[in-house]
């Protein structure tokens, strides 16, 4: 029991290391090279410069593919972590903010690589990977205590219904992060014409196919969360701050979805909308530091 | 010009209609339903803030903001008007212009969708393809319908002249997703508005071990406690708790089970929750003529008693006779400060006490006395029996006639969102004609302006054709920007970047209009 729950951080401690490298592979070749150009004269006085011309080129396709395989054992580490915590708890780990961040690292590592594999572009791990990293470091700033395996407290045992709420939640977030990084490069690439980054087209539409995981995944996060509560506290909707951090992530995707079907809305401030969109899950993540309510989890 | 005059009589407009139109409109704009739900999105952020430390901390940094932050702690935002406002012209903006407005649109783009295209619209698509072949342009279409088909797209056609124009599509259906999850967006507000006018919610509901308690709120319901069992964990805390219940309908059993916190029981739309237990006691008071004054249970914790505030105590009034009786039980918390135990009473006795009835009323001659477990005594003119001790529980009774309506919501929902999304309407067009050294030419482009999915479904239904025309085809495959997709990689050795690409509005995608 507690060797598992021990080799199951050493598991996370893997995933951590290939994800930090994955994450500065990913940077690596998706920020490329920039290359001066100087022009340069000679003159009886010295040499004085004339112009300079900076090109941006792509970093190296082994470096990217790199990147990919390391993101790939963070997966295996962590799915391995992961699943040790599972077997030792008897549970889906998703109790506390280790447990739930971990698995976050799970999905949204394998969510973002799913997407590479469908769209043949790795340039959005450049900012998902570093993303997804910072994560881990946050879990591991988190107190040592919630490493150990507790007993769930009343309220959380009804076990499918609290495991499928709480999965479904982080399957929403872990899309979304997609989705902002597909936002971020898309406002990049619109502002500025990046050669070798993918095609606006393309980012917009890696955005809008995240956004259609996430957006039905938080719809039933929501649902499920209801009857959960209908069950353990006899009121399907209290207004708790968390439930409301919820529905204002999900009104904002609401709105983007809205946007893509507008002249002049598509586009740039769609992608906008998806920076606050993601803005929204942070906060409604890390809201627990912020409110009371029925959904604090022990020590955080 | 001559024809004007036959055509309808230009109609003039009243102002009602105008204004009809007007509001009608502003309901179908999907610019101003995205100002609506960001309002919506507005307001629930506010709300959320307004439940966390955030305002608080405003007030530490910036103290100025102390009467602003003050304002914000007293708006319920949730339960204020204009919230519900926002709410209701939401709903009927969803039902306008997310359905009835678009209702006869979409249904005709299913139903009967324009099969006729333009040479201009295939040339000018963002992909395209175009298949030459040998055989006779009848043929050739016949093929290009059979593999469109083992594709499970409908084929229409059209001839036009010497050509043959065609229209394909895929999902048609999934198009109408949109109208039970818009619907399910409205169902969910109906149900909560049902279920706050029509449901109640008792959160303090106790009944005691062999005892029965109406429900209320309107209905013939009442409750029995059959029997209430719980255990410990080795730590003293109580690891489960059950009570048998039967629930009776005009006094005959109608349902019964056990509950366990998180195991409710449900009666129609009547859920009953374990919230918490107690201590009670069987207690049966007569007068000195013998009448029968009280025989039940009593509760006991609800109240505290100044004269050991650690005990479990009730309070109970006695209207024939004017008093009022308090009930203290012994503490069964020895280490729950002893120095304010002035009573000393032993496991299974219980102190009574009687005063003048009344809300308030003081305690001017403490007249109290102890009494045992199973003894009968007579005090200040009555006479108490102590049967037993027993156990309460404290249940949560919700009745909640929106359920129904909020899970067929739910469904709705999901469902609507499923369909919309995973089985998108896939669209495209082509022209057969005949070829001008014989044989004949197809040119087939989708109907995906600015849409990288569709296009991609595209080069899989193309390649799909190709090889349903095995070789008896040439196919030129679709263009393909070199930076999209895969073929992104094997450019990039190449590829130096400044590149730039003028960027145009993006504009609706809508189907051409079929040429007279
Ligand atoms: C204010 C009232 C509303 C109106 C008039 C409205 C109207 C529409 C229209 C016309 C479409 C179809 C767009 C298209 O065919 O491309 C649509 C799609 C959609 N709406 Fe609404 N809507 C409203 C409220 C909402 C709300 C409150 C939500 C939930 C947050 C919502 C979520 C969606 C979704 C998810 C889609 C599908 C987008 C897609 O197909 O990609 N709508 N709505």
């Amino acid at each position: 029991m507690e060797a598992l729950v021990k080799l199951s951080f050493y598991c996370f401690a893997a995933a951590s290391i290939a994800l930090g490298a994955a994450a500065l592979c990913s940077l690596g070749y998706a920020v490329g090279r920039v290359r001066l150009r100087r022009a340069t004269m000679a003159t009886s006085a010295g040499t004085t410069m004339v112009a300079s011309t900076a090109s941006f080129e792509p970093g190296a396709l082994g470096v990217g593919r790199f990147a990919t395989l390391l993101a790939w054992v963070a997966v295996v580490f962590q799915g391995l972590s992961v699943g040790l915590r599972t077997a030792a708890a008897g549970h889906l780990p998703v109790s506390n903010m280790y447990e739930f961040s971990s698995f976050f690292v799970l999905l949204a590592t394998l969510v973002y690589l799913l997407f590479e594999r469908s769209y043949g572009v790795r340039q959005v791990g450049a900012v998902v990977l570093p993303l997804i990293f910072g994560m881990a470091v946050y879990v591991w700033s988190l107190p040592p205590a919630l490493r150990e395996v507790n007993p769930l407290i009343p309220a959380l045992q009804s076990r499918p219904l609290m495991t499928a709420h709480v999965s479904l939640a982080i399957l929403s977030y872990a899309t979304f992060a997609v989705a902002f990084g597909a936002g971020l490069l898309y406002l990049l690439t619109s502002r500025r014409r990046v050669g070798w980054l993918p095609s606006a087209e393309l980012l917009d539409d890696l955005g809008y196919r995240a956004v259609t995981v996430g957006f039905p995944a938080l719809a039933l996060n929501l649902i499920l969360g209801s009857i959960w509560a209908h069950r353990a506290w006899g009121s399907y909707w209290s207004w708790d701050p968390k439930e409301t951090a919820a529905l204002f992530t999900w009104l904002i995707y609401g709105v983007y979805l809205h946007t893509r079907s507008l002249r002049g809305w598509r586009g740039n401030r769609s992608a906008i909308i998806l920076l606050i969109g993601f803005a929204a899950v942070v906060f409604t993540y890390f809201g627990n530091y912020v409110f009371g309510g029925l959904h604090a989890y022990g020590g955080v | 010009m001559a024809q004007a005059t036959l055509g309808p009589r230009p109609v003039r407009r009243s102002l009602a209609e105008l204004a009809i139109d007007r509001v009608w409109r502003f309901f179908c704009s999907v610019r101003i339903a995205i100002w609506e739900i960001a309002a919506l999105a507005v307001l629930v952020l506010i709300g959320t803030l307004r439940g966390s430390s955030v305002p608080r901390a405003l007030t530490d940094a910036v103290p100025l903001t102390t009467p602003l932050v003050e304002r914000w702690y007293a708006w319920d935002v949730f339960h204020s008007l204009l919230f519900m406002a926002l709410l209701a012209l939401l709903s009927v903006a969803i039902a306008i212009g997310g359905a009835l407005n678009r209702a006869p649109g979409i249904w005709a783009a299913i139903a009967r969708p324009t099969v006729a295209t333009t040479h201009g619209f295939l040339r000018n698509a963002e992909t395209s393809a175009t298949i030459a072949s040998p055989l006779p342009p009848a043929e050739l279409a016949r093929r290009l319908a059979t593999g469109l088909r083992g594709g499970r797209y409908r084929v229409l056609t059209q001839p036009r002249g010497s050509e043959l124009h065609f229209y394909a599509d895929r999902f048609r259906f999934a198009r109408l997703a949109t109208f039970p999850f818009h619907l399910a967006l409205i169902m969910i507000l109906l149900g909560g508005i049902v279920g706050a006018r029509w449901g109640f919610r008792d959160t303090e509901f106790i009944v005691p071990e062999g005892s029965t308690r109406a429900i209320g709120h309107g209905t013939d319901l009442s409750l029995r406690l059959d029997d209430f069992s719980e255990t410990y964990l080795e730590s003293g805390a109580p690891a489960e708790y059950r009570s048998d219940l039967t629930l009776l309908r005009g006094g005959e059993p109608v349902e019964s089970g056990s509950i366990t916190v998180n195991h409710p029981l449900s009666h129609d739309n009547l859920t009953i929750y374990q919230a918490s237990f107690g201590q009670a006691v069987q207690l049966r008071i007569s007068d000195e003529a013998g009448n029968l004054l009280f025989d039940d249970a009593l509760p006991l914790g609800p109240y505290r008693s100044a004269i050991n505030p650690d005990a479990p105590a009730a309070r109970l009034d006695l209207p024939p006779v004017g008093m009022a009786l308090s009930v203290i039980a012994h503490d069964l918390d020895p280490a729950n400060a002893p120095e304010l135990d002035t009573l000393n009473l032993r496991p299974g006795q219980m102190y009574l006490l009687l005063r003048p009835a009344g809300p308030d009323s003081p305690i001017t001659v403490p007249t109290g006395v102890t009494i045992t477990q199973g003894q009968t005594r007579d005090f200040v003119g009555l006479r108490f029996d102590f049967v037993r001790e027993k156990r309460f529980s404290l249940l949560q009774i919700a009745h909640n006639p929106g359920i129904p309506i909020f899970y067929a919501a739910s469904f709705l929902l999901v469902g609507g969102l499923a369909v919309t999304f995973y089985f998108p309407h896939r669209r495209l067009r082509g022209i057969v004609s005949p070829a001008p050294g014989g044989g004949s030419v197809a040119a087939l482009a989708p109907m995906a302006k600015r849409d990288w999915s569709a296009r991609r479904a595209f080069e899989g239904v193309v390649a799909r054709l190709e090889a349903t025309l095995g070789g008896e085809a040439t196919v030129e495959r679709p263009r393909r920007e070199p930076d999209e997709g895969r073929a992104l990689e094997s450019a990039l050795p190449e590829r130096t970047g400044g590149a730039v690409e003028a960027r145009e509005e993006w504009v609706e995608v809508e189907p051409p209009l079929a040429p007279r």
